[in-house]
């Protein structure tokens, strides 16, 4: 069956939830993709939870939003409760290991989903600024539909000024993606499915 | 001279809002006069910053009231002007369409509807039609297209300069803030190389030569003394609208002849009402799409006969009623039943269209 993947992500402002979807679309775009990305934005520019609503198909897509995700992402406590509208039977809800209480409250046991500890790899072998990347990586090791060649390209294209300016950064986000995608890539099984 | 904007077709991944920048650009728009409001602010912003390298103008105004106002300036002085806004901002742009309207001005306004009344949302809606279509103490002669794809937006605000140099009505690109948002893919073309010729901007004011004696005086009114002679220059204008209007009215339709279910939608919605009435289709539901793409003047001929051999209609619309009312109005007569799925303010998903015609099944 052609790719037509729906994936909605939720996060704190400021978390970057919305650079994910942005390179994640672009990255897909350049492959040769049809995608979709829309933000959801209120008045404020910090604070509340912030959502991305992205779409990837061969074929153009139709609405802008959808009713269910076949993988959402919730990176705050609050963003728990937000995403489980987008949640499905069949959803893949990943989400930080550290809300892992949360979920379990919210989702029971029986949601499919992939904990992923983000946060304490960012905070200990990285950088905090890199959290958003890994969850990047993530994504991309779990849909396997990209190669991750067209996602440095992204990254490159977003932040290459950045990167000029201070090659380490470069280097700190290529290993936060990296990271990320070996911890996604061991559950394939979503890109499998579609 | 500076070069074109757009040479060949470019495919871009990039916002409605920066769509519309580059389709005014591709225009040959000479100036934009704006005030910030969200969700329009980005077309803007991206005009200022590509306008200076064609030799393109800008200018921010104290407000919306003065951007209408300076934009009916822009095209007296043959210009090809525009402006953008959406909400409250289009709601004080009304006193300026109507002077437009009364003196046949070719101005263009791309609105990004967002939830309304009042400041509401910065997000999102289709409550903008009635004021688009029919805002201010007029007829409601405007032309309004609805686009539902960046391709279309590109499309038809290039289109939306020609429509209004050519027929002399106000017209508006009525987009929305998903639209504006939403990141999808687009083809950019040089409407010369499509074989799209833009229409010459003529100025109205300032002519050469001595008026009453060298050339005809110019005489634009908005005022008149008498009742008779307003009602004379209305009914000319009505005559002309109503004549033009089967030349400018478009829809799209798909699957909707003997529909069991004929859905009706406009703009980013008949999106979710294709998708949702193909799926039905695959399921054996007899559903059908009708989707207006100007909805002043609204495609009638070319609905009516659907309708009438349709079992049920079922509008869908991010508003209440507002694309309902004009269905209804132009049905008159009909004895085909009309429903809505009516969600102000409210982004519409296939899913949730399709629940809505198996609930009239």
């Amino acid at each position: 069956m052609a790719l037509n993947l729906k994936i909605a992500l939720a996060g704190e402002g400021g978390q970057g939830v919305q650079s994910v979807a942005e390179i994640l679309t672009e990255a897909a775009y350049h492959a040769g993709y049809q995608p979709l990305y829309i933000p959801n934005f209120g008045v404020e520019q910090r604070g509340g939870v912030s959502v991305a609503f992205v779409q990837i198909s061969e074929a153009p897509v139709s609405a802008p939003k959808f009713t269910t995700g076949d993988i959402v992402v919730a990176l705050s406590h609050r963003a728990v409760e937000r995403a489980r509208q987008y949640v499905g039977p069949e959803t893949l809800l990943v989400f930080d290991a550290s809300l892992a209480d949360d979920v379990r409250r919210v989702y029971g046991e029986g949601q499919k989903s992939l904990a992923v500890p983000a946060l304490a790899i960012a905070k200990e072998g990285l950088h905090p600024r890199v959290f958003n990347v890994i969850i990047l990586g993530v994504l991309v090791g779990v849909t396997g539909f990209l190669e991750r060649r067209d996602v440095e390209q992204a990254l490159e294209r977003q932040f290459g000024h950045k990167f000029a300016q201070d090659p380490s950064l470069k280097e700190l986000n290529y290993r936060a993606l990296e990271r990320g995608y070996l911890l996604g890539s061991e559950r394939l099984e979503v890109g499998n499915r579609i | 001279m500076a070069t074109k904007p757009i040479t060949g077709e470019q495919r871009a991944f990039m916002t409605g809002n920066e769509v519309v920048a580059w389709a005014a650009l591709a225009a040959g728009a000479d100036i934009m006069y704006g005030y910030p409001i969200t969700p329009q602010n980005e077309i803007m912003h991206y005009w200022t910053r590509m306008a200076p390298k064609y030799e393109r103008a800008f200018l921010q105004t104290e407000d919306e009231i003065s951007a209408g106002f300076t934009t009916v300036g822009g095209v007296l002085a043959g210009k090809r002007a525009f402006t953008a806004t959406a909400g409250p901002g289009n709601v004080l742009m009304q006193e300026a369409m109507a002077m437009a309207e009364m003196m046949r001005l070719p101005t263009v306004v791309v609105v990004t509807q967002r939830g309304g009344p009042s400041t509401a949302t910065v997000i999102y809606s289709q409550q903008e039609l009635n004021l688009t279509c029919f805002g201010g103490n007029g007829e409601g002669l405007r032309i309004v297209y609805s686009p539902a794809s960046h391709d279309e937006l590109f499309t038809y605000v290039i289109k939306a300069f020609n429509s209004a140099w050519k027929y002399r009505f106000p017209t508006f690109v009525l987009g929305d803030g998903y639209q504006s948002k939403m990141r999808e893919p687009v083809t950019l073309f040089d409407p010369e190389e499509r074989g799209i010729n833009m229409e010459v901007c003529r100025p109205m004011v300032g002519l050469p030569g001595l008026p009453g004696e060298e050339r005809d005086p110019a005489h634009l009114r908005n005022t008149y003394n008498l009742e008779d002679e307003l009602y004379q220059v209305l009914t000319d204008s009505i005559r002309e609208y109503e004549a033009m209007a089967s030349e400018v009215a478009e829809w799209d339709a798909w699957s909707a002849d003997e529909a069991e279910v004929l859905v009706i939608a406009h703009g980013v919605v008949s999106r979710a009402a294709r998708a949702a009435v193909e799926a039905l289709r695959q399921g054996g539901v007899q559903a059908g799409y009708f989707r207006s793409i100007t909805l002043r003047p609204f495609p009638v001929d070319a609905l009516r006969p659907l309708a009438s051999r349709a079992r049920h209609l079922l509008v869908v619309e991010s508003a209440y009623g507002q694309l309902q009312r004009l269905v209804q109005a132009s049905l008159y007569g009909l004895e085909t039943p009309v429903s809505g799925y009516l969600r102000p303010g409210m982004g519409i998903t296939p899913e949730e269209v399709a629940r809505a015609v198996h609930s009239l099944i």
